[in-house]
């Protein structure tokens, strides 16, 4: 069936560009050339697909892009925008349409997964990457490579660096006063407590909330070699 | 292929404020280490600041803070290099789309950067926005014939492939110093190292961190996708895989080990960042470089590196890219 532009939503463009401050333009003049999910890693390993995702926003289908699973799978690669003969800036469109589900409620989970640890390190530390590796698998390796015990404050000391990346007091009340007062601090609160809603659908299936498939090539031998607890320190041996 | 209007914009200064990467602290500090012994040998010293905070970039894009507060993190981040009046160079593409991104949009609107600077006026700060910003990438490129000219330990016989990343070619696709799909600049300046470049099919393929994707869908979507990186590399044989972003070193090093402890697959090709590399040839004492913080051991490299000549400059390098060079042989 052709599709004519009478179904496009009239003033999507108009609309979309405020919403994203003006930071994603010309969004209106993707011409469906697919290039973006030819390259787009995502899509190789999953039903997400940024060509469809553009022509539901044109077609008026806001609500089902949102509630999708898909609009999560990004990998913000930038990809697309490389290749785009229109210059749409799709990365920066995902980032807000991100928004948008999180005001309607969906992804409250996702973000959840990203706030403990990074935002919390930042607001705390002024970094948002912690010097703790609760990977002990990981560890391992790099304290056989070191001949330490594969803490990074160790190798930075070894190294003639002060053990720690030292963020001074005053720059830490800095950031935690724009933090407060910009809302941010509110925000890390409510992602704590938010319990938000399941979403609704997945492209890649009719049916809803059908997972991510694994193809052949993403089944590993899931050899457990983590050995992760919970306080994230070794089960045996010494605390500093 | 370099865009040279965009090279020649590149201004390299004495003195230039480092912005550090939360992953070179923390995770790689032979970033900063690097950076901290090696730009000094390039006549650039390196100034840094306590008060210096994370970017803001990730929690930003991850959407667990708003541009509206990330914003003003990133102008008073900005603003430790303009009290000093010094331009930044950033370690990360991630640090570098972040602080660019937000300082031109600041920059652009008036009203915006009006509104950023009545907060930051509480903290008795002012976002004037007349610091360039510039990845190393950039910076080393500019440089690239006195890294010739300086070298110690010329990397002869070593075959290092390249990963660029994403976030600065292809977002920057049409201001970045070199082509989004057939860049060229970490060739050059790993040739003016005195290295061979390994060539290999997935060179512009993303490393696979996808941001949130190493966190969220890390067995579904970003390990499979960097285990198809990680096999093209080890067809090619690389003494080492050079990057320019910490994000990414991590990736291609920690997912490395981390498939070899599940069994999945040998991959033994250790990631260097670009500093680390110009520091290396630079003459910077192995030892000073931290890469005993990777999880892919460096004993290879650094026995080849031992037994490897030392040397003043890499002179006769053609640093130029080999398509430039074909060009040349084909039209004599």
């Amino acid at each position: 069936m052709r599709e004519s532009p009478l179904d496009w939503l009239p003033g999507f463009d108009k609309k979309f560009a405020d919403l994203t401050h003006r930071m994603v333009k010309d969004l209106e003049k993707c011409m469906q050339c697919g290039k973006c999910t030819a390259q787009c890693p995502a899509a190789k390993l999953s039903s997400y697909n940024p060509r469809q995702i553009i022509r539901d926003l044109k077609m008026g289908n806001v609500e089902k892009v949102i509630s999708s699973e898909e609009l999560w799978l990004c990998f913000f690669c930038s990809g697309c925008y490389a290749v785009c003969p229109r210059d749409i800036n799709f990365p920066f469109a995902i980032a807000m349409l991100r928004y948008a589900a999180l005001a309607k409620g969906y992804g409250w989970e996702e973000v959840k997964k990203i706030k403990d640890p990074y935002a919390q390190d930042y607001y705390d530390t002024g970094l948002s990457v912690s010097p703790e590796e609760a990977n002990l698998g990981l560890r391992g390796a790099i304290a056989k490579n070191s001949g330490t015990d594969g803490r990074i404050a160790t190798i930075r000391k070894r190294m003639g660096l002060p053990a720690k990346r030292v963020v001074s007091e005053k720059a830490l009340a800095e950031i935690r006063f724009l933090s407060d007062a910009t809302g941010m601090t509110d925000l890390f609160k409510e992602i704590e407590k938010k319990k938000g809603l399941a979403k609704k659908w997945n492209y890649g299936s009719p049916a809803d909330l059908v997972k991510i498939k694994r193809g052949p090539h993403q089944k590993f031998v899931d050899i457990d070699d983590e050995r992760e607890t919970k306080e994230g320190r070794p089960k045996t041996g010494k605390r500093e | 292929m370099p865009r040279e209007e965009a090279v020649k914009k590149v201004q390299v200064s004495d003195r230039m404020f480092m912005f550090q990467p939360c992953v070179g602290n923390n995770k790689y500090p032979g970033i900063i280490a690097a950076a901290v012994h090696a730009l000094p040998k390039l006549g650039v010293e390196p100034v840094t600041s306590d008060e210096q905070t994370c970017c803001g970039g990730f929690l930003t894009f991850t959407n667990v803070a708003q541009p509206t507060s990330t914003m003003p993190a990133v102008a008073r981040n900005l603003c430790l290099a303009e009290e000093q009046n010094l331009d930044v160079v950033a370690f990360c593409n991630g640090c570098h789309t972040f602080l660019t991104e937000f300082s031109h949009f600041m920059n652009d609107r008036p009203p915006v950067k009006g509104v950023v600077n009545t907060i930051l006026s509480m903290i008795g700060r002012e976002y004037k926005g007349t610091s360039a910003i510039y990845h190393i990438v950039e910076i080393l490129y500019k440089l690239k014939d006195r890294i010739a000219e300086r070298v110690e330990r010329p990397l002869t016989g070593f075959r290092l492939a390249t990963h660029y990343g994403c976030h600065y070619l292809n977002g920057f696709k049409k201001t970045a110093i070199d082509d989004a799909f057939m860049p060229t600049v970490l060739e050059e300046i790993l040739r003016a190292c005195g290295g061979e470049v390994a060539e290999y099919s997935e060179n512009r393929s993303c490393c696979g961190t996808g941001l949130t994707q190493v966190i969220l869908h890390k067995e579904e979507l970003s390990l499979p996708h960097t285990k198809r990186k990680l096999e093209n590399l080890n067809d090619v044989k690389a003494d080492a895989v050079v990057v320019q972003c910490p994000y990414c070193l991590a990736q291609l090093d920690r997912m490395s080990q981390k498939l070899n402890s599940r069994k999945a697959g040998e991959f033994h090709t250790p990631a260097i960042h670009v500093i680390q590399l110009v520091g290396l040839a630079l003459g910077v004492e192995p030892r000073k470089l931290g890469f005993e913080a990777h999880a892919i051991p460096f004993d290879r490299f650094l026995k080849k590196f031992e037994k490897t000549p030392r040397g003043t400059g890499v002179h006769h390098q053609d640093t130029r890219a080999r398509s430039e060079q074909q060009t040349e042989e084909v039209a004599a």
